[in-house]
C-alpha cells in the first residue's frame, strides 16, 4: 500500500502542478492578449511557469499523499 | 486515649485497608491511621467503650498479627519478603493463572501487559475482576510474579485504551516500553515533526516526544505490536540517523563531540561565506551605486567572477541545505532546509541564466550577492545556534558532573583503584577524607562525616556509622570508613535524578501542542503564501502599482520582482523559532529546578504548577517531623524540672514506645543522666510503672493516677492546655505524688510556617489533611497558619477529598510523603512528594523536592510561573515575528512605501536573529531567581 500512495501521491503532484502551471500559462497569455505591448516576454512567462512548477510541486507533493493515504484506507 | 500497636502480615495498599476498615469497625474507635511502611496502627478510641484487646482481635480477625510495640523502620528488610499476604481472596472461583472466558463476539485479539504497583495475589485478582468487567474482554490472567496481565478481547467492542485505563482506575500502572533513541540529522523544529509523525504512524506507537534541541526521540510503545528495529529503520527511512541511547557517560561524550564538531563545520562555513560574500556583494552592487562603491576593484564586478565566487558560496557553506532538502524530499518531507533552498537557489539560477543567455531586457541584472548573503546569514545563524544550543541543557552536565571517576575496592583483601563503572553490587568500598563516593552503600566499618548537600541540600555533613546509608557523589569529609556498595551504575541515586530530569526535559507541556500544530504545517503554508505572492505580483501587482516604472526597480522584468518577493516570502519565514519556544524554556526550566533540588518529572506538571490555587499538604512528615519530640516539662513547687524529667526519662528508658523515646532523647538532650530502672511494667493503654531507688514511677494518663491514688488537680490546668494543643500530656507520679507533667508532639518542620505564609501571599488557599483528630489538627493548624483543615480523613478518603476541592473548581496541588498520600499524589492537579518520603509517594509525584524543604513548593510554582512566562513570551515573539515579517516579505506594504521593505538577504538575516532571539531570550532564564 505503501508503494501505491507514493505512486498516486507523485502522479496527482504532477497532475495538479501541472494544471496550475496551465494556469499561469493562460493568464500570462490572456494578459498579453489584452495589452497594446506585451507585458511579459517570453522569458517570464518560460521561467515564470518552472518556478511555479517546482513550487506547486513542493505544494502538492506534501498535500496529496495525506489525502490518497485517506482514501485508500 | 491514643495508642500505636504494630501490625505484621501488611505487604501492600489492599492489606492497608482492610487493617483500616478493621480496626475503624470497632466500636468506640475514632480515628486510625495504619502505617503500611512503619508496620504499625495509630488508634484513638474511647477507653470506656472499647479497649486495645479488642481492636487487636480485630486485626487479628481480619488475618493480621498484632503486635505490643511499634516496628521501627530498621526491622530488617528479609523478614517482609518471607511474609505472604493473608488476604483471602474471595472470589475462588479461578486461579490467578486459570484465564476465564467469555462468550465471543467477533475476532479476539491476546494483548499481554506489564503491570506496576502489583504486591500479592490480591491486587492480580482485582486487575483479572476489574478487566473482565468489560464488555468485550473474553479471558483476563494476571501472573504477580512475573507482572503480565495476558487479556484476550473483542477489539469491536473494547480497546486496548480502555482495558489499560481500567487497571490504571484501580490503581495499578501499565507499563509501556520505553525507549529513547539519539537521533541525527534534525535541522530545525519541522524534523522533529516529521519524526513524530512518521513514528506515530506504526501500530503500538503510544506516544513518541521528539526533542530537536536534546537531539533525542523518546517513544512508549507496545514490543508486541512495533520492534525497535522497525522504528529505527522508518527514521531511516525520511532521511535521519537514529540510534540507540547509548550508556549516558558515553552518549555525553559523543554529544559533545558532535556539537564540536557542528560548530567546527559552521564555523569554517560562515569564514567561507563571509570571505567571499562581501566581495560578491559590493561587485555584484558596484554598478547600481557608482558614487558609493568607486573603490570595488573593476574585475569583481565582472559576472563571470561573481558567478565563480558565487558558485564556491553554494557549494561550500550552501551545500548542507541542498543535500538536506534533496534527503527530505526523497522520502516526502520538508523542512527548513527546503526553504533555503529554494530561495538561494532562485536567486542563484535567474543569476546563472542572466549571465550566461542573452534574456532580453530586464534581465540584465545579476543576484548572486542575494544568494550568497542569504546563505552567509542562515550560516550565521546555524553557527550561533550550535553554540547556544549546548547551553539549555548544561544541568544534565553539571548533575553528571558530579559523578566520581574511580573507585578504590577490595579486591581479595586488597585495595584496587578501579573506574567507577567496574564497581559492583556488593563490593566493598573504602573511602578517606576527601574523596567523592563513586556510588549508593551501606557503611560496613568506620566512622565519618558525609557532605550530602549536592543530593539532600543538608548543608551539614551528616554522620554516618556502620549500617547507615551513604549516597554516590556526595563527599566524605573527615574520617576513613568502607561501605559495602548497593546500588551501582543506572540504579544510583544521581544516576535516578539524572534519568528523571532527562525524561522531563524530552517530555512535553501541554502549551506545546499548538507549537507542534503549527510547525507541522508552517513550511507548507510559507510555500503556499509565496506561491500566492508570486502570482499576485505577477499578474496584478507589477502593472497596478507601476514597479517597472519605479525609481529603485527600473526596467526589472515582472518575473524577477515577483521571484525575489517570493524568495523573500520563503527566506524570512522561521519555523525554528516556533519550535524552539516551548521546549528549550522547558529544558532549563526543569535544568533550573534540578539545580535547585525540584525534580520535574514532565512537561504538564510544569505548566499546571502555575496554575494552581489550592494547596494541600500532609501533615505527619510534610507540616511536621514525623515523629514525637518532648515539648514542654511543666515542674510543681518542690520538684524542679530537671528532675521532673530525668524521672520520666528514668521510666521510660526501657520502652520502645515512641513517646518514651521521645522523652528519653529529650532528657539525653538537656544533658540529664538517665540511669536504668530497677523494674519495668508497661500498663497497656495507660502508662507506665517504673522502680527506681525504693521508688515508684508512674508515668501516664490521669487514669492510672486516679488508679494509683495520686491527686492531680493542681496540675489539671496545665494538662488541658497541652492537650487543646494537640499535645500528648502525661503526668508523673513519684510514690503517691504527682511531681509534674511531660508532654509529646509532633513538631513543625523548620519552614512549614514560611512556606504557608508564602503561599498565602501568593493567594493560594493552603488546606491542611490528616487522619489526626480534629483537635490535635487544628492545633499544627493554628501553629502553622492554615485556616481550612480536614481532619480524620482516612488514609482511603484523601483522594476523594482531593477531588471533592476539585469539584468546586479548584486547581489543586497536593504535598505528601506517605504510601498513603499517593492516591491523593495521583488525583491531584499537581502531586508534589518530599524527597525523604517513600519511593511510591515520589513515583505518584510530578514534582519531587529532594532537599525535603516545603518552601521548596513555593520555588517550585514560582520555577512553573517563570517557565510559562518564558514559554509564552517565546511563543509570541516567534508567531509574531512571523506573522508580521511574512506579510511585509510579501509586499503589503509595497504601494505604501513604493519599495520593497526587505531584500532576501535581510530577510536570512532577520530569520537567523528571530531563532537565536528564541534561545537567548530563554537563557535568561538562568539569571532568574526562584527562591
Amino acid at each position: 500500500m505503501k508503494s501505491k500512495t507514493g505512486m498516486y501521491s507523485l502522479i496527482a503532484s504532477i497532475v495538479s502542478s501541472i494544471v496550475i502551471v496551465a494556469v499561469f500559462f493562460a493568464l500570462a497569455l490572456l494578459k498579453n492578449s489584452s495589452m497594446a505591448i506585451p507585458l511579459y516576454t517570453n522569458v517570464d512567462i518560460m521561467a515564470g511557469m518552472i518556478f511555479v512548477f517546482i513550487l506547486s510541486m513542493i505544494v502538492s507533493a506534501s498535500i496529496w499523499p495525506g489525502i490518497i493515504e485517506k482514501r485508500l484506507k | 486515649m491514643k495508642e500505636t500497636i504494630g501490625i505484621f502480615g501488611m505487604t501492600c495498599m489492599h492489606c492497608h485497608k482492610r487493617v483500616t476498615d478493621a480496626i475503624s469497625k470497632v466500636n468506640g474507635v475514632k480515628s486510625v491511621e495504619v502505617s503500611l511502611e512503619n508496620k504499625s496502627a495509630t488508634v484513638e478510641f474511647d477507653d470506656s467503650v472499647t479497649n486495645l484487646n479488642a481492636i487487636k482481635q480485630a486485626v487479628t480477625d481480619a488475618g493480621y498479627d498484632a503486635g505490643e510495640k511499634t516496628i521501627s523502620k530498621s526491622e530488617p528488610v528479609a523478614q517482609q519478603s518471607v511474609q505472604v499476604c493473608p488476604v483471602v481472596i474471595e472470589d475462588d472461583k479461578k486461579t490467578v493463572e486459570k484465564p476465564v472466558t467469555k462468550q465471543k463476539s467477533g475476532a479476539s485479539t491476546t494483548i499481554t501487559l506489564k503491570i506496576s504497583g502489583m504486591t500479592c495475589a490480591a491486587c492480580a485478582q482485582n486487575i483479572e475482576k476489574v478487566t473482565r468487567k468489560l464488555n468485550g474482554v473474553i479471558s483476563s490472567t494476571v501472573n504477580v510474579s512475573i507482572e503480565k496481565a495476558s487479556i484476550t478481547y473483542d477489539p469491536s467492542l473494547v480497546t486496548q485504551k480502555d482495558i489499560e485505563n481500567a487497571i490504571v482506575g484501580i490503581g495499578y500502572g501499565v507499563v509501556k516500553d520505553k525507549i529513547t533513541f539519539d537521533i541525527g540529522g534534525m535541522t530545525c523544529g519541522a524534523c522533529a515533526a516529521n519524526i513524530e509523525k512518521v513514528l506515530k504512524k506504526h501500530k503500538g506507537v503510544e506516544s513518541v516526544a521528539v526533542n530537536f534541541s536534546l537531539a533525542k526521540a523518546h517513544v512508549e510503545y507496545d514490543t508486541t505490536l512495533v520492534s525497535v528495529a522497525d522504528m529505527i529503520s522508518a527514521i531511516e527511512g525520511i532521511g535521519y540517523t537514529a540510534s540507540r541511547k547509548v550508556d549516558k557517560k558515553e552518549s555525553e561524550d559523543r554529544e559533545r563531540k558532535a556539537r564540536e564538531d557542528e560548530i567546527k563545520k559552521q564555523r569554517i562555513n560562515l569564514i567561507i561565506a563571509v570571505v567571499l560574500g562581501i566581495p560578491i556583494s559590493f561587485g555584484d552592487m558596484a554598478s547600481a551605486f557608482p558614487n558609493f562603491l568607486g573603490f570595488v576593484p573593476s574585475f569583481l564586478t565582472n559576472d563571470k567572477v561573481l558567478f565563480i565566487l558565487t558558485t564556491i558560496v553554494m557549494l561550500f557553506p550552501g551545500r548542507q541545505f541542498f543535500v538536506g532538502t534533496y534527503k527530505g524530499l526523497k522520502h516526502g518531507v520538508t523542512d527548513m532546509n527546503l526553504l533555503i533552498a529554494t530561495g538561494t537557489g532562485s536567486a542563484y539560477i535567474v543569476s546563472v541564466a542572466a549571465t550566461f543567455l542573452d534574456l532580453g531586457p530586464g534581465y540584465d541584472m545579476t543576484y548572486y550577492d542575494t544568494a550568497a548573503l542569504l546563505i552567509a546569514f542562515i550560516v550565521l545563524g546555524r553557527y550561533l545556534e550550535a553554540t547556544t544550543k549546548g547551553k539549555t541543557s548544561e544541568a544534565i552536565r553539571k548533575l553528571m558532573g558530579l559523578q566520581a571517576k574511580t573507585a578504590r575496592i577490595i579486591v581479595d583483601g586488597v585495595e584496587k583503584e578501579v573506574p567507577v563503572e567496574d564497581v559492583a553490587v556488593g563490593d566493598i568500598v573504602v573511602m578517606r577524607p576527601g574523596e567523592k563516593l563513586p556510588v549508593d552503600g551501606v557503611v560496613t566499618e568506620g566512622l565519618s562525616a558525609v557532605d550530602e548537600s549536592m543530593i539532600t541540600g543538608e548543608s551539614i555533613p551528616v554522620e554516618k556509622n556502620p549500617g547507615d546509608t551513604v549516597i554516590g557523589s556526595t563527599i566524605n569529609k573527615s574520617g576513613s570508613f568502607r561501605f559495602r556498595a548497593t546500588k551501582v551504575g543506572s540504579d544510583t541515586a544521581l544516576a535516578q535524578i539524572i534519568e528523571l530530569v532527562e525524561n522531563a526535559q524530552t517530555s512535553k507541556a501541554p502549551i506545546q501542542k499548538i507549537a507542534d500544530v503549527v510547525a507541522g504545517h508552517f513550511i507548507l503554508a510559507v510555500h503556499v503564501i509565496s506561491l500566492l505572492a508570486f502570482f499576485f505580483w505577477f499578474f496584478i501587482g507589477f502593472e497596478m502599482f507601476g514597479v517597472g516604472g519605479s525609481e529603485m526597480f527600473a526596467g526589472i522584468s515582472p518575473f524577477l520582482f515577483a521571484l525575489l518577493i517570493s524568495i523573500t516570502v520563503l527566506v524570512i519565514s522561521c519555523p525554528c523559532a516556533v519550535g524552539l519556544a516551548t521546549p528549550a524554556a522547558i529544558m532549563v526550566g526543569t535544568g533550573k529546578g534540578a539545580e535547585n533540588g525540584i525534580l520535574i518529572k514532565g512537561g504538564e506538571s510544569l505548566e499546571m504548577a502555575h496554575k494552581i490555587n489550592t494547596i494541600v499538604f500532609d501533615k505527619t512528615g510534610t507540616l511536621t517531623r514525623g515523629e514525637p519530640q518532648l515539648t514542654d516539662v511543666i515542674q510543681t513547687a518542690k520538684h524542679p524540672e530537671e528532675e521532673v524529667l530525668r524521672m520520666a526519662a528514668i521510666a521510660e528508658k526501657g520502652s520502645e514506645h515512641p513517646l518514651g523515646e521521645a522523652i528519653v532523647k529529650g532528657a539525653a538532650a538537656r544533658n540529664i543522666e538517665v540511669p536504668d530502672a530497677g523494674s519495668f511494667k508497661a500498663i497497656p493503654g495507660h502508662g507506665v510503672e517504673a522502680g527506681f531507688s525504693g521508688k515508684r514511677i508512674l508515668l501516664g494518663t490521669r487514669k492510672l493516677m486516679a488508679d494509683n491514688g495520686i491527686d492531680v488537680t493542681h496540675l489539671n490546668a496545665s494538662m488541658e492546655k497541652m492537650e487543646n494543643e494537640g499535645k500528648t500530656a502525661m503526668l508523673i507520679g513519684v510514690d503517691k505524688e504527682a511531681i509534674g507533667i511531660v508532654a509529646v508532639a509532633d513538631t513543625l518542620k523548620e519552614h512549614s510556617k514560611e512556606a504557608v505564609d508564602r503561599l498565602h501571599k501568593m493567594g493560594i488557599e493552603v488546606v491542611m489533611i490528616t487522619g489526626d483528630n480534629k483537635r490535635t489538627a487544628s492545633a499544627i493548624a493554628k501553629q502553622v497558619g492554615i485556616d481550612r483543615v480536614l481532619a480524620e480523613v482516612l488514609p482511603e478518603d484523601k483522594a476523594n477529598e482531593i477531588k471533592k476541592l476539585q469539584a468546586e473548581g479548584k486547581i489543586v496541588a497536593m504535598v505528601g510523603d506517605g504510601i498513603n498520600d499517593a492516591p491523593a499524589l495521583t488525583q491531584s492537579d499537581v502531586g508534589i512528594a518530599m524527597g525523604a518520603g517513600t519511593d511510591v509517594a515520589m513515583e505518584s509525584a510530578g514534582i519531587v523536592l529532594i532537599k525535603n524543604n516545603l518552601l521548596d513548593v513555593v520555588a517550585s510554582i514560582r520555577l512553573s510561573k517563570l517557565t510559562m512566562n518564558k514559554i509564552k513570551q517565546n511563543l509570541f515573539w516567534a508567531f509574531g515575528y512571523n506573522t508580521i515579517g511574512i506579510p511585509i516579505a510579501a509586499g503589503v506594504l509595497y504601494p505604501f512605501v513604493h519599495t520593497i521593505l526587505v531584500t532576501p538577504a535581510l530577510a536570512a538575516a532577520f530569520m537567523a536573529l528571530s531563532s537565536l532571539s528564541v534561545t537567548g531570550n530563554t537563557l535568561l532564564m538562568k539569571r532568574s531567581r526562584i527562591k
